[in-house]
């Protein structure tokens, strides 16, 4: 078999699953070609061209740790359990209508027709049955915790409709064991994070419909948790409101932008301190950024860039982690952000990331510190690449100026030929939107 | 209050089994279309698809935000040919602006008066299931079942028409010999279907307060005689429900038929109740954009396009009667006009006794067919004595 035979056949073998399913669609059609199967036609001509490395679809058992189980409170009471899922469906005076276009959407503005809510009451044994109801607000007591001491914990996931037109979600393990770390540190009661995910796929089922037939749309997916307790003392909760809303959200970029965002880099504003919760995911560390942010837009800045400490270390951008791309002291690419210290929220983005690019070994991948005056250093002598945020909003947001000190600092990030970022976006998308089978991608529908 | 007799509906349910209404269908349920030109005979030769079970079947109804003819045809399209439907049953629900709507094989010519439609600012369309003309407006409700290939079943569907009819106002209403539904003997519905492969859908309309005195004079052909083998509409009288019962409105009417599908078992007409409807999707509003349904544009352009609606139309003949002057009142001569692909093809005049068609050579031929143009011919002939015709008989010969 020659070389050119062995690498036509070694391609076909890597993009089986896409040839496969092209078929399978084609077979599917009715007698005109839909433009799906035209899409997919296009797909597979450009990814042929750009894989100089792997998506393999399992993840190297070396780079993975799956996070620890949650370890529950001996007197927390009766888990619930999806099987026991009560729906009442939307009638359809209370659907609620679609918007024309996404101008319309921004974030977070408009919500779809249902939502899921699981009561717990330490009185009443522990978890109650999980229920699936129209989109309703909610009733508490004035006394209620959450109002009082910001008892509240959420997560951010998205919802993809894949090319095959099947929703599927990334990683929701990850948010679930995130939320329970987070509920531990609140006094808030811990769930079982598989029996929840079940559930949110039975929402996501009833409102698939919010989710566009493009394969470009997501829809943003809300889990929270309150404390309801009518109570005043500062003490944990004995009965919660753990639900999940649904909201549909644009394109990330607005038309015409280059997609960088500029930052402010302020070192009076701290956001997390040693010690504190800044690893956690809960509603009171985002209510004193705001004021921040609104001085940043005041000063024609995008977001805030989060510093910490003598040296000014980069914590977080907005709310999101950060990286940088740039050659070492050794002469070589290296890809950083900052470790877990307890600062630093674990972005399930960050994870993905850190593990897919550890598993390419095209560059140098660490988990260090980085501060504002080794980013200087590193501007003058032009050894920094690029410099970009990354969360599951947006994938990657890729930073061109920050501001520091009252000085403008540009970070040639759009400049490069090839740039990382890019290549990162595309790979996790391409897992998110079902482009290539990969286990991190579950398919819900 | 109606949303509780649906759900607490155990005595209507007894009602319903010895009502005698239709309640077990026949296991092949591929009836064609009554139309020409529908083939359902490729069967054969594809291999059967795996049987989904009933419970791992569950339903949708969709209710389309749109209330623009083109649009929601353009919806139904997509949905036909890009959805999967072996999972997953879906019942789409739409209402268009006033207009009336052709059936794929039909010549709009013989069912309405398509210069008069026009001046009304009535849209004239053509689906792409064949059967008969409609008029539709906001108090007209369309219902399009879809479903893969192998489970199409019409019975079924109208059963549940019929079925919700009885359960939200009690209106007995019955299935006809040509799919009709029918309250105290006047039609109230129209049923035409689509089968391709892999999906198919069946499609029928519901009167509940439409205009029926627009309705009357939109479905009035053009006064000039036609001789063609489209498919032709076969008139009935038709009712509307709110006659029957004055609360009937489109709004509960979507309601009521859509609650009676997802409450209803997949493939037989067993009622589930709310446990069953609790399983099901339930109901969505569907924006029909290119934001959300990519190529939607394409789909409707098409549907909007001349070369659609006026062109698709079979070829045919039309004759009218010539004023000629100066002769014997016996000597009438008609002006014949054969219309192909919507163009005027061929013009001639033809002679009573004979069958002789004299050609008129014209500007006007190969342009599009419509009042205006054939006014123009019989006005450019006026000046045409029988004299003159015989001459160029006797001419040519």
């Amino acid at each position: 078999m020659t070389t050119k035979m062995a690498i036509n056949a070694k391609d076909i073998f890597r993009n089986q699953h896409r040839l496969i399913r092209f078929i399978a669609q084609s077979i599917r059609l009715c007698s005109n070609q839909s433009l799906k199967a035209a899409q997919a036609a296009q797909q597979l001509q450009q990814q042929k061209s750009t894989a100089d490395f792997q998506i393999t679809a399992s993840v190297d058992a070396q780079h993975t740790s799956a996070p620890e189980p949650v370890k529950h409170d001996k007197d927390l009471g009766h888990q619930f359990r999806a099987s026991q899922l009560s729906v009442r469906l939307a009638a359809p005076e209370q659907l609620q209508p679609k918007p024309d276009n996404d101008e319309e959407l921004g974030f977070g503005r408009l919500f779809t027709d249902h939502m899921l809510k699981i009561y717990y009451h330490k009185s009443l044994g522990g978890w109650q049955r999980p229920e699936i109801t129209p989109m309703e607000n909610l009733v508490m007591h004035p006394a209620a915790k959450v109002l009082h001491y910001a008892v509240e914990l959420f997560e951010g996931m998205k919802a993809y409709r894949g090319v095959d037109g099947k929703i599927r979600i990334f990683r929701p393990d990850m948010n679930m064991n995130r939320m329970n770390l987070a509920a531990q540190r609140s006094g808030l009661p811990t769930f079982e994070g598989k029996e929840f995910v079940q559930c949110l796929s039975r929402l996501l089922t009833i409102d698939s419909e919010w989710v566009p037939h493009t394969d470009t749309a997501s829809l943003y997916i809300r889990p929270t948790l309150i404390g309801i307790d009518p109570t005043l003392g500062v003490a944990s909760s004995d009965s919660a409101l753990l639900y999940a809303i649904l909201s549909p959200v644009g394109s990330y970029f607005k038309t015409g932008s280059s997609g960088a965002v500029s930052l402010l880099a302020d070192p009076s504003y701290v956001r997390a301190w040693p010690g504190g919760v800044g690893n956690r995911k809960m509603g009171s560390n985002y209510a004193p950024t705001i004021n921040v942010q609104k001085e940043a837009a005041a000063r024609g800045l995008q977001q805030v860039l989060w510093l910490y400490g003598e040296d000014h270390q980069l914590t977080e951008v907005g709310t999101m982690n950060i990286f940088m791309f740039y050659v070492n002291d050794q002469g070589e690419q290296e890809l950083v952000t900052p470790p877990l210290s307890g600062l630093i929220l674990p972005g399930i983005t960050r994870d993905s990331i850190l593990r897919m690019t550890r598993q390419w070994g095209k560059f140098k991948v660490t988990e260090a510190n980085i501060t504002m005056p080794m980013v200087c250093e590193l501007l003058n002598q032009g050894r920094l690449l690029e410099l970009f945020g990354a969360g599951t909003a947006c994938v990657v947001s890729p930073v061109n100026r920050i501001n520091y000190l009252g000085q403008d600092l540009y970070i040639p990030t759009m400049e490069q030929e090839k740039p990382v970022h890019e290549l990162i976006r595309e790979t996790l998308t391409d897992i998110q939107y079902g482009r290539v089978d990969h286990p991190w991608s579950i398919v819900i529908d | 209050m109606s949303r509780l007799l649906r759900r607490n509906s155990s005595q209507l349910r007894l009602l319903l089994s010895s009502g005698g209404q239709v309640t077990r269908l026949a296991s092949s349920g591929e009836v064609s279309p009554p139309t020409a030109g529908q083939q359902e005979i490729r069967k054969q030769k594809r291999q059967p698809p795996p049987v989904v079970p009933d419970s791992e079947i569950k339903k949708s109804v969709f209710i389309s935000q749109s209330s623009d003819v083109f649009t929601n045809l353009a919806l139904e399209d997509w949905l036909y040919k890009n959805f999967d439907f072996s999972h997953h049953h879906v019942l789409l629900l739409w209402a268009n602006d006033p207009c009336v709507v052709i059936g794929r094989h039909q010549n709009p010519f013989t069912e309405a008066n398509v210069s008069k439609l026009v001046d009304r600012g009535i849209t004239l369309a053509r689906r792409n299931s064949g059967g008969g003309a409609v008029y539709h407006d906001l108090g007209n409700l369309n219902c399009t079942f879809f479903s893969p290939r192998e489970r199409y079943d019409r019975k079924y569907n109208l059963n549940i028409v019929t079925r919700a009819l009885f359960r939200e106002w009690a209106i007995k209403a019955e299935i006809n010999d040509r799919d009709d539904i029918v309250v105290m003997n006047k039609k109230i519905s129209g049923t035409a279907a689509k089968l391709g492969h892999p999906n198919s859908y069946h499609h029928c309309t519901i009167l509940a307060s439409a205009n029926k005195l627009h309705l009357g004079e939109s479905l009035v052909r053009e006064p000039a005689n036609y001789i063609s083998r489209a498919t032709a509409s076969v008139p009935s009288p038709i009712r509307n429900l709110v006659d029957v019962n004055r609360t009937v409105s489109v709004p509960q009417l979507r309601s009521a038929v859509g609650y009676e599908y997802l409450r209803t078992a997949a493939t037989s007409l067993e009622d589930g109740g709310s446990t069953q409807t609790m399983k099901q999707r339930g109901f969505q509003l569907i924006n029909p954009t290119e934001k959300w349904f990519p190529g939607i544009e394409e789909l409707r352009s098409n549907y909007s396009s001349w070369d659609w609606v006026i062109g698709k139309t079979p070829k045919f003949t039309v004759q009218k009667d010539l004023d000629v002057k100066g002769d014997d009142p016996g000597m009438k001569l008609k002006l014949s006009v054969e219309v192909e692909a919507g163009l005027m093809k061929e013009i001639g005049i033809q002679l009573p006794q004979s069958d002789q068609l004299v050609p008129v050579v014209t500007p006007l031929q190969g342009k599009p067919y419509n009042e205006e143009n054939l006014n123009g011919i019989v006005g450019a002939l006026k000046l045409v004595s029988a004299s003159n015709v015989k001459q160029a008989i006797n001419g040519s010969a």
